[in-house]
């Protein structure tokens, strides 16, 4: 478990402890009840997405195309609701299984073809959203199923089912991450990736399933989406990639690859909703919140860059003087 | 107002602490016109951080800097470089996507009136620079394209484009093969004739004991040997700089038996190997010697199936194979350690036990999932066995020495039981405690009757710790003799005939 919980997680748990006990002084009704459960309604959608987002930049990848694989996978999870009359039970499966295929496709595309993540996800981006809108002629579909809200607004022991989703994919993240073979390959990977060739790690391969893990956890994500809304729409997940690569880097991902800890993109996560959810109670305007949250993401990756000077800074402080010591 | 007793830089009592380290306490060093000084020590002994100081990289905490016997401050590497001084990192600062003669007159580009940069004035001064240094490199040709040893032929030529007075070379030859190095030598010598005053730091003794006029020894952040106090021979460097004796410099043991595990013949491959024909047996060192270029490099990736072969074949352990990549290499129990273990070996995310066991996470693993027991046990054993720093699983790699994390790569292959280990360069860089540690650990590996292909420019590392040495030209093997038979005089003319742009003057100097 040390492994698990080490010092990576300090400084975003930190963050999110201050960010929360800010919010908790200043609005009065950020602890009652409803509104904390309700964070976890809020949270859970791009906390999952980050999931696949972390992964990928382990392995020194980036995946801008969730956001907009997140409207087309809840389109064609309408259309098979809706139109095409498939079952719930059969559908939720199928629309895992396309989010995974379409990872995979793009990750095929950056190992294989060599051509940067940045890239291939950035097309992905653009034409997943102009494919939405291919069905139904571009319109939302609505009243998609009687039992597709209860997987978003359902309760066990009185804790709402989201809770519990976050809970298992982010543990099996974690034990993925800490104790497999393909975790381990995919820091390798994202460490040093000329290194892990030469360690006989199939670079390639693990880069491309990186990115089907992302799809997998971004249909993840479409599915409780269309739960919440019991509909799918082309206009679903607008900026969601870039609020789940911000919960991976406020949760001290590097971009550069092979560091960073799984489940402090959770805290990430937290620490952006939180923050987002006092400037609401607040009645604080979207454009405030944009800027906010720019603002902390920029804070974030600034603490961590200058962490050496910040630790010096805070020695001299507290006044520990340099012992003599031959190099 | 200077005499000849007056040194053209005087360092007087440089003191630089780093937040738990003394690492620089009191040096002194002066620096006299027309003389090359050597600069020596260990690993963190200071000796990189007196090179920042003296590039205006950093200020020291307290001392003085004289410059003809006038106090100064190089306060920033541009008042450095006004100053005369000219560094040559050990890491190269030139820009790869620039064409050489910008890279000579990088931030300093020569104007035309109007303020646009004078591009026949910056091609016809770097062609003037480099013909000057007998170089035969094009300005107009892209840096990223030149080979590495000519890459620091461009480095320097920024040096002397700059006319400075006085200039430091940190590893200048680590990339450069014996010809260059002699190139190099010789350009060194002419700019101490005309007055230049050189700092030359340098891990490589023989080297040194061949050009340097007088050395300063640092160890633990102090001088323990000024300019006069040590006679410039190896062996009397090696004992200041570590402080006592070290027993032998090359503990070779001969452990090669008759039977061969690899036989490669008549290999060739488009990255430039014609015609490689050789067998290693079992707990043997062979040694390929060559100059920088002439194809040792591409041998073993050809061996490694990181290249194709489009002629010959290889048996290993009497089988034959064909490697379609590095896995398959890898997979039938060879291993290569990279000449760059910074860019191609470490993983600098991971302690030692990640990169100890990278190569073997199928073997260590069920199912998918790691057996970090395993892992664990065998980092600590292999840690404990080649006198790994203790710290090496506390913390990431990076903060270990070249030593330590050479040990590591290597490390590796143990855990992994790789039987063929080819080991490219495998000292370059770290110092002499550890490259004696080195060949401790190669030792190890022969007599537990693995095999090993050596690749060094280090001529007197090579001949000594080898059993045989394949003498390499143009992608080809030409000949392979016993080690004991040959000298390093023969190794250098044997590697270096038929070299066209190498005239006999330039051997024989």
């Amino acid at each position: 478990m040390k492994r698990i919980f080490d010092a990576q997680l300090i400084g975003p748990f930190a963050a999110m402890v201050i960010v929360t006990l800010i919010v908790a002084m200043t609005t009065d009704r950020f602890l009652n009840p409803g509104n904390l459960s309700n964070l976890f309604l809020q949270v859970s959608i791009v906390a999952l997405i980050a999931i696949g987002a972390t992964v990928v930049i382990f392995a020194a990848g980036i995946d801008l195309s969730s956001g907009s694989m997140v409207a087309l996978l809840t389109m064609i999870l309408a259309q098979m609701l809706k139109f095409m009359g498939l079952p719930l039970i059969f559908a939720l499966p199928l629309i895992l299984v396309v989010g995974a295929l379409l990872g995979l496709g793009l990750g095929l595309i950056t190992a294989y073809g060599r051509i940067p993540s940045f890239i291939t996800t950035l097309a992905a981006l653009i034409a997943f959203r102009g494919l939405a809108l291919t069905f139904n002629n571009g319109s939302p579909i609505f009243s998609l199923d009687p039992g597709l809200e209860p997987i978003f607004y359902g309760k066990l022991a009185g804790i709402p089912l989201p809770f519990f989703y976050l809970l298992t994919f982010y543990g099996l993240a974690a034990f993925t991450m800490n104790f497999t073979k393909l975790g381990r390959e995919i820091y390798a990977v994202g460490g040093n990736p000329a290194a892990a060739v030469l360690t006989g790690i199939n670079v390639r391969k693990v880069q491309a399933i990186t990115f089907a893990i992302a799809g997998f956890m971004t249909a993840v994500g479409a599915v409780l989406m269309s739960a919440r809304l019991n509909s799918g729409s082309p206009n679903y997940g607008q900026t969601l990639e870039l609020q789940a690569i911000a919960a991976a880097v406020v949760g001290g991902a590097s971009l550069a690859g092979g560091r960073g800890n799984i489940l402090a993109t959770f805290m990430g996560a937290m620490t952006i909703v939180i923050v987002q959810n006092g400037l609401n109670l607040n009645a604080a305007p979207s454009s405030v919140q944009n800027i906010v949250l720019g603002l902390i993401i920029l804070l974030a990756v600034g603490i961590d860059m200058w962490r050496a000077e910040l630790s010096s800074l805070l020695s001299s402080v507290f006044g520990k003087s340099a012992s003599v010591k031959g190099g | 107002m200077t005499s000849d007793t007056t040194p053209l830089w005087e360092f007087a009592d440089i003191s630089k602490a780093y937040p738990g380290v003394l690492a620089n306490d009191k040096v002194c060093i002066k620096l006299m016109k027309g003389s090359i000084h050597g600069l020596l020590g260990e690993n963190g002994c200071g000796k990189s951080t007196m090179i920042k100081t003296l590039s205006g990289v950093q200020q020291p905490d307290s001392g003085r800097i004289l410059y003809n016997g006038k106090a100064v401050q190089i306060s920033d590497p541009l008042a450095a470089r006004d100053l005369g001084i000219a560094t040559v990192f050990q890491e190269f600062s030139i820009v790869p996507t620039l064409s050489v003669g910008e890279n000579i007159f990088l931030g300093n580009m020569p104007r035309s009136r109007l303020g646009a940069i004078d591009w026949r004035k910056v091609n016809s001064e770097s062609a003037r620079v480099l013909k000057e240094m007998d170089v035969n490199i094009h300005p107009e040709a892209i840096t990223g394209d030149l080979s590495v040893g000519e890459q620091q032929l461009v480095e320097i030529a920024k040096a002397v484009a700059m006319d400075a007075s006085m200039i430091i070379l940190d590893e200048p030859t680590a990339a450069l093969g014996e010809e260059e190095i002699e190139q190099l030598h010789q350009l060194l010598r002419n700019m101490r004739r005309r007055g230049t005053a050189i700092l030359y730091v340098s891990h490589r003794l023989d080297e040194v004991e061949r050009i340097v006029d007088e050395v300063t020894i640092l160890r633990g952040g102090r001088v323990v040997s000024a300019a006069g106090e040590t006679e410039i021979n190896v062996s009397e460097i090696v004992s200041a700089m570590v402080g006592g004796d070290v027993g032998e410099h090359y503990p070779k043991e001969n452990n090669a038996t008759d039977d061969v595990v690899l036989r490669a013949s008549g290999l060739r491959t488009k990255a430039g190997v014609s015609d490689a024909t050789f067998d290693l047996r079992k707990g043997e060192v062979l040694g390929l010697g060559g100059v920088l270029g002439s194809g040792r490099t591409e041998i073993a990736r050809a061996l490694f199936g990181v290249d194709t072969l489009t002629e010959g074949s290889v048996e290993l352990g009497g089988s034959p194979v064909k490697f379609r990549n590095e896995m398959d290499a890898i997979k039938a129990g060879m291993a290569l350690v990279p000449e760059n273990r910074k860019t191609d070996g470490l993983f600098f995310n991971f302690r030692a036990s990640g990169n100890i066991t990278a190569a073997s996470l199928a073997e260590i693993s069920k199912l998918g999932i790691l057996d970090l027991l395993t892992e664990a046990d065998g980092t600590e054993r292999l840690i404990d066995e080649l006198e790994i720093s203790a710290q090496a699983e506390a913390k990431t790699v990076n903060f270990l020495s070249g030593g330590n994390q050479q040990k590591i790569v290597i490390a590796r292959w143990l855990f992994a039981d790789a039987q063929v280990l080819i080991l490219d360069e495998p000292t370059q860089g770290i110092d002499i405690g550890a490259k004696i540690a080195v060949y401790k650990l190669m030792n190890t590996l022969t007599r537990a009757g693995k095999s090993i292909i050596l690749i060094s420019s280090d001529h007197d590392e090579l001949l000594a710790m080898s059993d045989r040495v394949a003498v390499v030209q143009h992608g080809a093997i030409k000949k392979i003799v016993a080690a004991k038979e040959l000298s390093h005089d023969d190794l250098v003319r044997a590697s270096a005939d038929n070299i066209e742009h190498v005239s006999k003057e330039q051997l024989a100097s």
